[in-house]
C-alpha cells in the first residue's frame, strides 16, 4: 500500500500546507475581485449656462399646430422635450376633428428626423446656398414676361399662403396657379359647381346622418378627412345604442375600412358606382314623386341591396347621407340629386361652410402639360407635389418640364419630380414652420413651429415671398393676414396681440361671424348626367368579357398617395383590412384566385391596355369577383432609404384624360407569372373559429333585457391585495373602426422598434397593440370585425407565474409589470399568455445597421421618447398601459396637492384615437367612466372562461337590423 | 486484489469470441479476462471505425459551437421562433436529452435496488449516457436564453437587491434545480461506481501519468473488506437517492408545459407520460449504443442477447404506455367538449404538422408493438432499427407537443408556422456531436462496463456452483 501513500506524503519541511494554500487561495480570489472591478464608463452632463425660458430638462411642452400629413390638415398638439417634438396628439381644443389623429399624422413625427431629408437647397443637383439659389431665380422670375410663370401645388389650406399666391398673381400676370391632388377629387368639386354653385367639395355631417349609403367612398379610412369623419361616425354610433341605430350601407368594389364597419356591404364592379347611384337615385325620385321618367340601368347586384339602401334613406330623410368617391362628375351629380331629394342639403351636407381640403382640378393640370409641352411655361415652381411620380403619364409631364426654362421643386427630399428640377429649395417640415390652415370655410387653425429648422431649408412661402422681392418672413406675414382678415371679425379679444396669443395657444379659432344659409336648389343637370351615366355603363358592360377584369386603384391609410413611403413606421403599420405591410398586392376575390389558380403571395401580371406590372397576388374575401383592387403609393424610387423598391408603382394605371382622371379601368387582363413571393402579413388566419372572442349584442337586447352580468368564475389564487388605484380600460367594439391610429401612436410613445419586411414575414413585428380583424360568413360576403389587443393586464396572468427570475409581475395598482432590466429571455411569458400579446427583442433593433429603420441614426433617434427604456436584444415587452404617463400625472397630481381625476391620464392609443374607443381610468373609482362601461350590459372579457382576470375589458358590438328582417350574424 | 510486485501490461492475445456467455449470472470465466477484456479498448489504439466515428462527431461538434456562438452573439433571431411560437427546436432538445438519461438512473439505481443482476454488463455505459446526455440537455436551458450570459439569475444567491429572490413558483426554475440535482447525483453515482475499476487500472498502469491520475481518482482504494463493506452500503444510498431522480426529473420537466394554460399542454397526464417516454427514450438511446459498442469492441459476451432482450420488454412496456398517454389525450380533448382542447389535438392529427405526429405514433406507439414476439425481441438488427426509431419518434413527440401547442392556440389572429432555420439544425446536430464525442472518448478513456460488478456476479456463480 505504500505505493497509494507515497504520492500523498508531503516533503518535511513544508508542514504549513494548508495554511498555505488557503493563503494562495485568499490572494487568488482578492487578485480575480479586483482585477475584475471596473469603473462605470464616464458620461459628461453640460448644464446650461443660461436657461432657455421654456426648456426644462425633463420636462414636456406642448405647441399647437396643424398637420400637413394630407390635406385634411387636423389641428395637433406637438409634445416637445429638451427643444424637439417626440410624440404628436390631436387637439382637442377643436370642436369638428377632436383629439384624435390618424395614423399618417402619428407618424408625421417621424419624418421630421428622416435622414433623406435634404440639408439644404441644390442647383442642378450640387448643394448651393440659398443667395446663389435667389440670385439666379429671381431675374428668371422678372424676365417671365412673355412665356408663364406656374405653381403647381397641392390643395392649399392655409389661407395666408393662398393670399400670398394671391399677391404672385396680381403681380406678374402670367402666373398661374394650379392645384394637383394625387387622388383627385376634381369630378366633386366640378359636380358641386355644376349643382349648387359653389366650387368646392361640400362639408358632410355624419353626425347628423342616421342612415348613411357610401359608394366606393373610404370615408373612415382615406377618404377626404377621415379623423373628422371617424368622429362624428363613432358619436353618432354612440348615440345609437339608446336611440334607433344608424344604418349603414357600402357600395363598393374592394374591402375598405370604411365598408368592414358598415352594416351591410354590397361588393360592386368598379365601374359600377354611377349605375348604383343611378338606381339609388331611380327609388328616391319614386318615393319623391318626381314626375318625369328617368334613364334605367340594369346593375349586377341584388335589388333588395338597393331597396333596402332607398328605403332607409327615404325613412331617414333630412337626416341621411349619401356619399360617392368616385371620378365622373356625371355620378357626384346624380348623388347631388340623390342628396337634394331626401333633404339633406344643409343638413348633413354643408354648402355654406364647404370643406376646402380638396381643392385640385384635373382639367387645369392637363392643361398646364399641354401649355408646357408647347413651350408656353418659363418657370414652373413644384410645391408639395410629385407629378413625376404619380401623375398618370408622367413622361409627358417630364417631357413638359424639359421645356420649362426653371423647374424649381420644394421637395423636402431628392424626389422623382425634385430629381428633374433646376433647383431644388427644400421646404420647411411642418413642424418646423409657421402657417395656418382653413380646411373648413370658418374654421380656422394656425401652425406653428415646435423646433427650429434642422437643416439649411426655408419655408416655401419664404422663398415665395423673397422671389417676390418682399422680405422673407412668413411669420409676419401670417401675424398680418390674421391682424387684417380675421381679427377685426372677432370681438372677443380686444388687441391684436390677445388675440393672436390666445389662437396661438388654443392652436384653432372659429370664425364666429353669423353663417349665411342658403337655399340650395338643385340645378337642371342632373337628367343629362342619369343618361351620360347610363351609356358609360352600357360602355363598361360591353367592355366585360371572360378573362376581362375591372381595376380600381385606391389608397391604404398608411401610405396614402405615396407621400409617406419614406417612413418605416408607416410601412410596418399592417393595413386594416390585409394586415399587410411593406408592399402593396392585387386583391383578387376567391372565386376568381380558385378559377384562375392562383394563391396570397402567387405573382400575377396586370395588364390594363399599354400598362402592366407585377404584384404577388392577396385574396380576399369580399373582393368584387369582376374587379381587382390595388394600392396607390407604392413603388417609388425618390422616396428615400426605406422606402425606394417597395412595391409596385400602380399610377399609371390611371387613366388620364382631357376632362379628368379617373382611378378605374375596364378590360384588364390577369397573367399569372408562376413565381412567388411571401407577404409581409401580420395576420394569416382570418376565421375566428367559432370562438367567441369578438361578441355582439342586437339593439333590442340591449334595450330590452335587463339581465345582470356574469358572476366571476370562483379561482384557486387568493384574492390579490389591491392598492389605492387599479388601472384598467374598455375597448368600445362598437366604435373601434380598426384605422389603427392607436398601433402608430403606442410606436410612437413608447420606442417599439421597426423590424422590416423580412421579421414580419417572420412574424416577428413588435407593435404592442395590433388590430385582430377576422372574417366569418360566406367568402363572396363577409362579416368583419375587428379587435384591438394589447396585454390584458391579468388580476390572474398567466405569464407572471411562469417567469423564474420574476422579470414581470403585478403591481399593487393592477399593471403587469415588465422589468426589461431583469429579464433573462426565456419566453415563457411569450407563451403562456393565451393573448399573445407579448414581444421579444429576436435581434439588437437599436443601433444596428441590419434594422436600420428608425433607431440607427442619431438623427432618426431624436423621437424616442426618454421617458421610455429602449429594449436590448433578448428582452420581453409589451404594453405597459403607457405607466410612463400614468407616473407623470401621480407625480404632477402630487406636486401641485390634488387628487387625480378621472380622465386625467391617457394612454396613448386612448388619446390618439379618432372615435373614442378606448377609455383607460381607475377601475377602484366608481365614478369613473372606465368603472362605469364595465358595469355595462355590454361588457365582456376575452377569454374570460380561462379566469385570467383581465384589467382590460370589451364593450360590445352592437348589430342593426333593418325592421322586419332577420339578424344578421 | 494487488501483490507487491505491480504488474506490466502483457501483450493480450487476440480475443477470441467465447461461447459461453461472461455475464454475471451465468457462466465463469478467468477474472483477469474480464479485465483484459474490459481493459483492452483503454490501452489498444483505437481502429479506423473508431476514428472516423470521432471524426464524424468533432464535425459536428464544431458545427454546433459554430452555430451556438453565432446565435449568442447575434440574437435568438438567428432561429427560426417568433412571436407566437416561443419555443421549438431549442427545448424540444432540452426534453429529447433529459428524457434519454433516464434509462441510465433507472438502469444503475432502480435495478440496482430491485436486484437485478443482468444490469450490471450495462450499467456504466448508461449511465455514463446519463451524464452526457444531461450535460447536452443542460445546454439548451442556457442557449437559448435572450441574455444568457445573465443566466445565473436563476439561482437563489443573496444579494443586495431586496434581496431578490427567484420566482420558486416558476416550472423553469424547478427545471434549474432538478437538472443541477440530477447532474449532481448522477455524477457522484457514476464515480462512486467506477473507484474499484480505477484502483485496477492503477494496478495495471505503469505509465506515470496515467498512474497518477488513477491513483487520485481512486482515492486510495485499498480493496479491504471493510472498504468494501462502506462502499456498499453508499452505492446503496445513492442508488436510494437516485432513484426518485427518475420520476421527479422528468415530471418536473414535464411541468413547464403541464402548468401553463396552453391546451394541447395544459393536461395533469403529463408527469406520468413523460417519465414513462423518458424511460421510453433512454432505453432506445441505450439500445442503439450497445448494439453498436457490443459489436465493434467485441463485448457480445459481457452484453448478450438476453440483455437486449430484456431491454426490449422494457421498451415494449414504456412505449405502450405512451401510445396509451397518446390515446387517453385524444380521448380527454373529444370528452371535454372544449373548443380549444377538440381544436388543438384535430390539429395535431390534421393539421400541417400532421406529419410530424404520425411518425410519432408510428415509431413510439406502433413500432415496439413487434416486441411482443420473442424472435423479435432477439433479432439484434431488428432491435437497432427499432431503437432508432425510437429515438427519432420521441423527439418528434416533444416537438409535436411543443410546436402544434404554440402555434395554433386561443386567438386566431397569431396563428402562424414555424420553420427550423440552418442554426438551430446545427444545433441539435452540434448535440449530438457532443453526446457521442462523449461517448466515444468515453469508451476509450474509461472501463465501459464495471469490471468489479461483473467479477462479484461471475464470483457468485462460482460459489453457487461450487
Amino acid at each position: 500500500m505504500t505505493h497509494d501513500l507515497k504520492f500523498w506524503n508531503r516533503s518535511p519541511e513544508r508542514d504549513d500546507s494548508r495554511r498555505d494554500f488557503l493563503a494562495r487561495l485568499g490572494f487568488a480570489l482578492a487578485a480575480s475581485a479586483v482585477a475584475s472591478c471596473s469603473r462605470a464608463p464616464v458620461q459628461k452632463a453640460i448644464p446650461f449656462l443660461n436657461k432657455p425660458e421654456e426648456v426644462t430638462p425633463g420636462v414636456a411642452s406642448w405647441y399647437a399646430t396643424t398637420c400637413a400629413g394630407c390635406a385634411a390638415a387636423c389641428p395637433l398638439l406637438v409634445k416637445t422635450r429638451d427643444g424637439r417634438p417626440i410624440k404628436i396628439e390631436g387637439n382637442a381644443e377643436s370642436v369638428r376633428f377632436g383629439g384624435g389623429t390618424c395614423a399618417a399624422g402619428q407618424a408625421t413625427v417621424l419624418s421630421l428626423y428622416d435622414p433623406n431629408r435634404l440639408r439644404g437647397p441644390l442647383w442642378h443637383g450640387e448643394p448651393a446656398s440659398w443667395s446663389e439659389i435667389d440670385a439666379r431665380v429671381k431675374p428668371q422670375v422678372a424676365a417671365a414676361s412673355r412665356r408663364g410663370i406656374v405653381l403647381l401645388s397641392g390643395t392649399i389650406v392655409s389661407p395666408s399662403t393662398r393670399a400670398l399666391i394671391a399677391e404672385w398673381s396680381a403681380r406678374f400676370p402670367r402666373f398661374r396657379h394650379v392645384v394637383y391632388d394625387a387622388v383627385s377629387f376634381s369630378a366633386l368639386r366640378e359636380a358641386t359647381h355644376a349643382c349648387f354653385g359653389v366650387a368646392a367639395v361640400p362639408h358632410y355631417r355624419f353626425d347628423r346622418a342616421k342612415t348613411v349609403v357610401g359608394i366606393e367612398a373610404d370615408f373612415l379610412g382615406t377618404w377626404l378627412s377621415p379623423v373628422e369623419f371617424t368622429r362624428q361616425y363613432a358619436d353618432r354610433r354612440r348615440e345609437g345604442l339608446s336611440s334607433g341605430g344608424v344604418q349603414h350601407h357600402q357600395f363598393e368594389s374592394g374591402v375598405s375600412l370604411t365598408g368592414s364597419n358598415a352594416d351591410r356591404r354590397v361588393a360592386i364592379a368598379a365601374s359600377e358606382q354611377g349605375a348604383v347611384a343611378l338606381a339609388l337615385l331611380h327609388r328616391i325620385a319614386a318615393d319623391a314623386r318626381v314626375a318625369e321618367p328617368l334613364p334605367r340601368v340594369e346593375v349586377a347586384i341584388d335589388d333588395r341591396a338597393i331597396d333596402r339602401a332607398a328605403d332607409d334613406l327615404w325613412r331617414d330623410r333630412g337626416r341621411s347621407l349619401v356619399v360617392c368617391g368616385s371620378d365622373d362628375p356625371s355620378t357626384q351629380v346624380v348623388v347631388h340629386a340623390i342628396n337634394t331629394l331626401l333633404g339633406n342639403i344643409g343638413v348633413t351636407v354643408d354648402l355654406d361652410a364647404p370643406s376646402l381640403q380638396r381643392q385640385g382640378d384635373d382639367a387645369a393640370v392637363e392643361e398646364l402639360i399641354e401649355s408646357m409641352n408647347r413651350g408656353d411655361v418659363q418657370v414652373l415652381m413644384t410645391y408639395g407635389v410629385n407629378p413625376l411620380y404619380d401623375f398618370p403619364d408622367a413622361e409627358r409631364f417630364a417631357r413638359g418640364m424639359e421645356s420649362v426654362a426653371l423647374s424649381i421643386s420644394f421637395a423636402d427630399r431628392a424626389d422623382e419630380t425634385a430629381n428633374a428640377s433646376h433647383a431644388v429649395c427644400p421646404d420647411h417640415h411642418f413642424l418646423e414652420a409657421w402657417g395656418d390652415a382653413e380646411p373648413i370655410a370658418g374654421s380656422f387653425s394656425l401652425a406653428q413651429p415646435t423646433v427650429a429648422p434642422l437643416f439649411d431649408t426655408r419655408a416655401a412661402q419664404d422663398s415665395l415671398l423673397e422671389w417676390l422681392g418682399k422680405p422673407p418672413d412668413f411669420y409676419s406675414y401670417v401675424r398680418e393676414f390674421w391682424r387684417r382678415e380675421l381679427f377685426p371679425r372677432q370681438d372677443r379679444s380686444r388687441t391684436f396681440d390677445e388675440f393672436w396669443d390666445r389662437a396661438l395657444h388654443d392652436g384653432v379659432y372659429d370664425d364666429s361671424a353669423p353663417r349665411v344659409e342658403r337655399r340650395y336648389a338643385l340645378a337642371e343637370g342632373w337628367r343629362a348626367a342619369a343618361g351620360a351615366i347610363a351609356a358609360d355603363h352600357q360602355r363598361a358592360v360591353s367592355a366585360r368579357g371572360p378573362d376581362r377584369y375591372e381595376l380600381r386603384l385606391h389608397e391604404t391609410v398608411a401610405i396614402r398617395d405615396g407621400r409617406h413611403a419614406n417612413n418605416p413606421w408607416l410601412q410596418e403599420l399592417p393595413d386594416p383590412v390585409t394586415k399587410l405591410t411593406w408592399g402593396n398586392s392585387i386583391a383578387i376575390a376567391p372565386s376568381v384566385a380558385r378559377s384562375i389558380g392562383v394563391a396570397t403571395g402567387d405573382v400575377v401580371r396586370v395588364v390594363a391596355g399599354d400598362r402592366s406590372c407585377e404584384l404577388p397576388a392577396y385574396v380576399q374575401p369580399g373582393q368584387s369577383p369582376s374587379t381587382v383592387s390595388i394600392a396607390l403609393g407604392y413603388g417609388r424610387d425618390g422616396a428615400g432609404k426605406v422606402g425606394n423598391g417597395i412595391g409596385a408603382n400602380a399610377f399609371p394605371f390611371v387613366s388620364a384624360s382631357a376632362a379628368r382622371r379617373a382611378y378605374l379601368r375596364t378590360g384588364v387582363a390577369l397573367q399569372r407569372t408562376g413565381r412567388h413571393r411571401e407577404l409581409a402579413l401580420t395576420q394569416t388566419h382570418h376565421s375566428i373559429e367559432g370562438r367567441s372572442i369578438i361578441r355582439s349584442i342586437t339593439l333590442d337586447e340591449l334595450l330590452n333585457e335587463r339581465s345582470e352580468p356574469a358572476p366571476e368564475r370562483p379561482s384557486l389564487w387568493p384574492e390579490r391585495e389591491g392598492g389605492e388605484h387599479r388601472w384598467g380600460m374598455a375597448v368600445d367594439l362598437n366604435t373601434c373602426t380598426g384605422c389603427s391610429a392607436c398601433v402608430t401612436a403606442c410606436q410612437a410613445e413608447n420606442n417599439v422598434p421597426v423590424v422590416g419586411p423580412d421579421e414580419v414575414t417572420r412574424s416577428r413585428e413588435m407593435h404592442w397593440i395590433r388590430i385582430d380583424r377576422y372574417y366569418d360568413g360566406a367568402d363572396d360576403d363577409p362579416g368583419v370585425s375587428f379587435q384591438p389587443m394589447m396585454c390584458q393586464h391579468c388580476q390572474n396572468a398567466p405569464c407572471e407565474t411562469v417567469c423564474p427570475v420574476l422579470a414581470t409581475v403585478h403591481s399593487s395598482d393592477g399593471i403587469n409589470q415588465q422589468i426589461y432590466n431583469r429579464c433573462i429571455g426565456t419566453r415563457y411569458c411569450e407563451n403562456n399568455c393565451p393573448y399573445k400579446v407579448r414581444r421579444f427583442n429576436w435581434f439588437q433593433y437599436a443601433g444596428n445597421d441590419r434594422f436600420d429603420f428608425t433607431m440607427n441614426d442619431p438623427l432618426e433617434r431624436m423621437v424616442l421618447n426618454p421617458d421610455v427604456v429602449v429594449r436590448s436584444r433578448g428582452v420581453m415587452e409589451k404594453c405597459s398601459l403607457c405607466v410612463q404617463r400614468i407616473q407623470a400625472e401621480k407625480l404632477s397630481a402630487k406636486q401641485e396637492g390634488r387628487t387625480l381625476e378621472d380622465g386625467r391620464i391617457k394612454t396613448a392609443c386612448q388619446q390618439a384615437c379618432p372615435a373614442s374607443a378606448i377609455v383607460f381610468g381607475d377601475l377602484n373609482d366608481p365614478n369613473s367612466e372606465v368603472a362605469r362601461l364595465r358595469r355595462s350590459r355590454r361588457h365582456y372579457h376575452v377569454l374570460d372562461e380561462l379566469g385570467t382576470r383581465p384589467n382590460v375589458g370589451y364593450l360590445m358590438r352592437v348589430k342593426n337590423a333593418p325592421r322586419g328582417e332577420p339578424e344578421p350574424l | 486484489m494487488s501483490s507487491t510486485a505491480i504488474p506490466s501490461l502483457r501483450p493480450v492475445p487476440a480475443l477470441r469470441p467465447s461461447a459461453r456467455p461472461v455475464a454475471g449470472d451465468a457462466g465463469d470465466a478467468a477474472l483477469r479476462e474480464i479485465t483484459d477484456d474490459v481493459m483492452r479498448p483503454l490501452v489498444t489504439r483505437p481502429g479506423a471505425g473508431w476514428w472516423a466515428c470521432f471524426a464524424a462527431s468533432t464535425i459536428a461538434l464544431t458545427i454546433g459551437v459554430a452555430m451556438v456562438a453565432y446565435e449568442i452573439a447575434t440574437g435568438i433571431g438567428v432561429w427560426g421562433l417568433n412571436r407566437t411560437v416561443g419555443w421549438a427546436f431549442d427545448i424540444t432538445n432540452f426534453v429529447f436529452w433529459i428524457g434519454i438519461g433516464h434509462a441510465g438512473t433507472l438502469i444503475s439505481a432502480i435495478l440496482l435496488l430491485l436486484r437485478q443482476r443482468w444490469r450490471t454488463a450495462i450499467s456504466r455505459s448508461a449511465e455514463a449516457m446519463t451524464i452526457f446526455a444531461v450535460m447536452c440537455a443542460a445546454l439548451f436551458p442556457l442557449i437559448h436564453m435572450g441574455r444568457p450570459w445573465l443566466a445565473f439569475w436563476v439561482m437563489p444567491y443573496p444579494n443586495s437587491r431586496g434581496p431578490l429572490w427567484v420566482n420558486f413558483r416558476s416550472p423553469l426554475l424547478w427545471d434549474v434545480f432538478a437538472i443541477n440535482t440530477y447532474l449532481t447525483i448522477s455524477l457522484v453515482f457514476w464515480y462512486l461506481g467506477m473507484i474499484p475499476d480505477f484502483a485496477t487500472m492503477r494496478d495495471r498502469t505503469t505509465a506515470p501519468v496515467r498512474r497518477f491520475a488513477y491513483s487520485v481518482l481512486s482515492l486510495g482504494w485499498n480493496g479491504s473488506a471493510r472498504t468494501w463493506s462502506r462502499y456498499e452500503t453508499a452505492t446503496t444510498l445513492l442508488a436510494g437517492l437516485a432513484t426518485p431522480l427518475v420520476i421527479s426529473v422528468h415530471s418536473i420537466v414535464s411541468m413547464d408545459f403541464a402548468t401553463s394554460v396552453l391546451p394541447g399542454w395544459h393536461t395533469t397526464l403529463f408527469p406520468p407520460y413523460f417519465v414513462a417516454g423518458a424511460v421510453f427514450s433512454g432505453f432506445g438511446m441505450v439500445m442503439t449504443l450497445l448494439i453498436i459498442v457490443r459489436a465493434v469492441m467485441h463485448l457480445e459476451r459481457y452484453i448478450t442477447a438476453a440483455h437486449l432482450e430484456a431491454m426490449g420488454k422494457i421498451m415494449l412496456l414504456t412505449g405502450s404506455i405512451v401510445g396509451f398517454a397518446y390515446a387517453t389525450e385524444l380521448f380527454n380533448a373529444w370528452y371535454s367538449h372544449n373548443v380549444y382542447e377538440r381544436y388543438a389535438f384535430l390539429n395535431r392529427l390534421a393539421g400541417p404538422y400532421a406529419w410530424c405526429f404520425w411518425i410519432m405514433v408510428g415509431c413510439n406507439a406502433l413500432a415496439p408493438q413487434v416486441l411482443w414476439l420473442r424472435r423479435a425481441r432477439r433479432s439484434v438488427p431488428l432491435l437497432f432499427v427499432l431503437s432508432i426509431l425510437v429515438n427519432v419518434g420521441m423527439w418528434f413527440e416533444r416537438f409535436v407537443i411543443i410546436v402544434t401547442s404554440l402555434h395554433r392556440s386561443y386567438l386566431p389572429s397569431s396563428w402562424t408556422m414555424y420553420r427550423p432555420t440552418i442554426v438551430e439544425v446545427g444545433t441539435l446536430a452540434g448535440s449530438f456531436g457532443l453526446f457521442f464525442t462523449c461517448f466515444l472518448l468515453f469508451i476509450r478513456v474509461l472501463p465501459m462496463i464495471a469490471m468489479w460488478e461483473i467479477k462479484a456476479g461471475a464470483g457468485r456463480a462460482a460459489e453457487r456452483r461450487a
